[in-house]
């Protein structure tokens, strides 16, 4: 039956191109993923360590999967055409030309932006993890941007959210993608069980494949908020099965949806809309379902910091000039410690509460947990979670009360405020936030 | 969304079939109601009993007085359980089903499907997380497959392009490891496959005498997309003789 995983085993120290292969990160159902490091001094623009995922999509590989190569051209269209900041990042697409080894040769590898973990590692771990509303609303923003510029996620689950150094979440895994034609996007037919909106279990096929809407990936986003904010399924059950014969027992009315006691007030509604019976129902506008979550999670308009805790941020911020410092000395153990301290998913930097994360390849610097880019350029009209994080870096780490409220539009109040910061920190002061602003913003100083 | 298909005695694929979602249930009896099987016999009780859908499989209940009966497993060599009366809720493992109800010295049957009966992959296990699988489970044992096999089998012996075999070239190929395999069999087989892998009709299939081979070609193009056949499944039916023509 299809479905096997197909794990590939590449030995550790296998060049491709620039990249040195070393350990196995994660196995799915399609692929597997390597940690590797980039072997050529000149990057050219390359980071120095990469995620690798092979998929097998080779002649001579067992099996022969014919339709793995659909899967991995569904990832590498998506990818090339949409650069977002909550979805995982591709640097690169090689392909593997090695006779000597049948099971490799012709294999499809995609190089992505390394990721710390999986969200999934996480529920392992803590099932109720302290960022979880966070995290939600960085998914939802995530989600939104796929939905807008057309595309169906088609597998939104734990295992498929990444984390990155700095906790904060992005979108993987885009095999089961597809482009919208209309209200349907035709997908292969994958799927998990626990995040299938019911008449998705069983769904009629062509030869095309099945037929999904965006609202398919709004049911697995309620599906995940459940899982996220109180460790347990939506439905209930023992076994995969079990749960979605209670799911489809909902949707045909027989049984009432009855979540956990543990969910908070605030997201009952949102996980309710998101689970609707129909898909008609379901909340299919992310732009207006991104808003409530925001809202939920608290990351929408962050209040006003009491005033105690500004000390505190000093002395993180002195202590980041001392891991900085050990960091040029070309010491490691200042990242590790820095980490043991402060584990990404577990107390994530909040926009009041900017910390400090090491980048992969721009090093030590703040996020204020709203979106992780170093070089995403935006200017005056601009909007979203990158407009947030310069607000929230301005107003609470820089010290620039006129920025204006957190609310993730950049008007005049915030180009002023980027304009008087560059000057101060000696940039050209065109309002642009571009990569050396960027950098300006986060650098520890 | 269904689980268990309920067919009539003597009746084709479509007629009068009663489909149950997890946790519907039909009774059947010499009684006519509204939503029941009506089994025509005098030898049969008013409710003989019951069938309740449960997620992918099926439960039956004996409502008799003193009927024991038999639920077989038309492709398993005999395999079949039986179910003594007042019994309540017996499940049934069979992805095919006849039930037969002894009545007044005769043999009464009908037949119950379970499509969506699951497979998981023991290969997945010890794997973290939840697993993304194929929408589609099919089991490689049931004769259903093996016509599958034959459908894709010049296609996946490297002949992209070759014409589908017809229904008395499948009947011949199957012959060997299926003796009794008749041409109603096998389109019997094929209408099965589309009810159980949930083949959209395309527009073509409109037409009276192409619905049969749309079926076949849709079927053969879904299959290896998704690799639901794979040249090692070929295994399934019998080596063909060197030097025969395929």
């Amino acid at each position: 039956m299809t479905g096997r995983p197909y794990a590939t085993p590449v030995p550790k120290g296998y060049r491709l191109g620039a990249w040195e292969v070393r350990e196995p990160l994660a196995s799915g159902a399609f692929a597997t993923v390597y940690h590797a490091v980039r072997h050529t001094a000149d990057g050219g623009g390359l980071p120095r360590r990469a995620a690798l995922k092979f998929l097998p999509t080779g002649t001579r590989a067992p099996r022969q999967p014919h339709h793995l190569r659909d899967l991995a051209e569904r990832e590498v269209r998506l990818l090339r055409r949409l650069r977002s900041p909550r979805l995982i990042r591709m640097y690169d697409t090689l392909t593997v030309d090695d006779p000597g080894r049948p099971e490799l040769d012709g294999a499809t590898v995609l190089v992505l932006e390394r990721a710390e973990e999986s969200l999934d590692a996480v529920l392992d771990r803590s099932p109720v993890p302290e960022a979880g509303a966070a995290l939600l609303a960085q998914i939802c923003e995530g989600l939104h941007q796929l939905h807008h510029a057309g595309w169906v996620h088609g597998d939104l689950k734990p295992a498929n959210v990444l984390l990155m150094a700095d906790g904060s979440a992005r979108l993987a895994d885009f095999n089961t993608a597809a482009e919208l034609e209309g209200t349907h996007a035709y997908a292969p037919a994958f799927a998990t069980p626990d995040y299938t909106p019911p008449e998705l279990l069983w769904p009629e096929i062509d030869e095309r494949g099945t037929r999904v809407r965006p609202s398919a990936d709004i049911w697995a986003f309620g599906v995940l908020a459940h899982v996220v904010l109180t460790g347990s399924f939506p439905f209930p059950g023992g076994t995969t099965e079990a749960r979605d014969d209670a799911a489809l027992r909902y949707v045909r009315g027989t049984e009432e949806l009855r979540l956990s006691p543990g969910l908070p007030e605030k997201w009952r509604e949102i996980v309710r809309d998101c689970l609707a019976p129909t898909h008609e129902g379901r909340a299919a506008d992310t732009a207006a379902l991104l808003r409530r979550v925001e809202r939920a999670a608290g990351t929408a308009h962050p209040p006003r910091p009491p005033r105690l805790k500004l000390r505190r941020w000093r002395r993180l911020a002195a202590l980041v000039t001392v891991l900085s410092a050990l960091e040029l000395a070309g010491s490691g153990v200042a990242y590790t410690a820095l980490r043991d301290e402060a584990p990404a998913a577990h107390t994530p930097p909040t926009c009041e509460k900017p910390a400090v994360f090491k980048d992969p390849a721009h090093g030590l610097g703040y996020t204020a947990g709203q979106n992780g880019t170093w070089d995403f350029t935006i200017e005056q009209g601009d909007g979203g979670g990158q407009v947030r994080e310069v607000q929230c870096l301005l107003g609470h780490l820089h010290g620039f009360t006129e920025a204006g409220d957190v609310h993730g539009d950049f008007g005049p109040r915030t180009h002023r405020a980027v304009v008087t910061f560059q000057e101060r920190a000696g940039l050209a002061a065109d309002g642009t936030v571009d990569p050396a602003t960027w950098r300006a913003l986060r650098k520890a100083r | 969304m269904y689980s268990v298909i309920v067919v009539p005695p003597s009746n084709g694929i479509g007629d009068g079939q009663i489909r149950l979602g997890a946790g519907e249930r039909v009774e059947f009896g010499r009684a006519r109601r509204r939503n029941g099987l009506a089994i025509a016999h005098e030898g049969v009780p008013r409710i003989a009993g019951e069938i309740t859908a449960h997620r992918t499989f099926w439960l039956l209940s004996n409502l008799s007085e003193d009927q024991t009966y038999v639920v077989e497993n038309p492709e398993g060599a005999g395999e079949h359980i039986k179910v003594a009366p007042g019994r309540v809720d017996a499940p049934v493992p069979f992805e095919f089903s006849r039930v037969t109800l002894p009545a007044a010295g005769d043999l009464l049957s009908f037949d119950v499907w379970a499509p969506r009966h699951t497979f998981r992959s023991v290969e997945r296990s010890g794997l973290a997380g939840s697993a993304t699988v194929p929408a589609f489970a099919l089991d490689r044992t049931k004769r259903y497959f093996a016509v599958l096999a034959v459908l894709c089998e010049r296609r996946l012996r490297g002949e992209p392009s070759a014409p589908l075999p017809a229904v008395e070239e499948i009947v011949e190929r199957l012959r060997p490891s299926w003796p009794k395999v008749t041409r109603s069999a096998v389109y019997w087989n094929i209408d099965y496959l589309a009810v159980k892998l949930r083949l959209r009709p395309g527009p073509d299939e409109a037409e009276p005498g192409r619905r049969v081979h749309g079926k076949k070609e849709s079927l053969v193009s879904l299959a290896l997309r998704f690799d639901l056949v794979r040249e090692d499944d070929l295994v399934v039916l019998t080596p063909v003789p060197s030097g025969a023509p395929r």
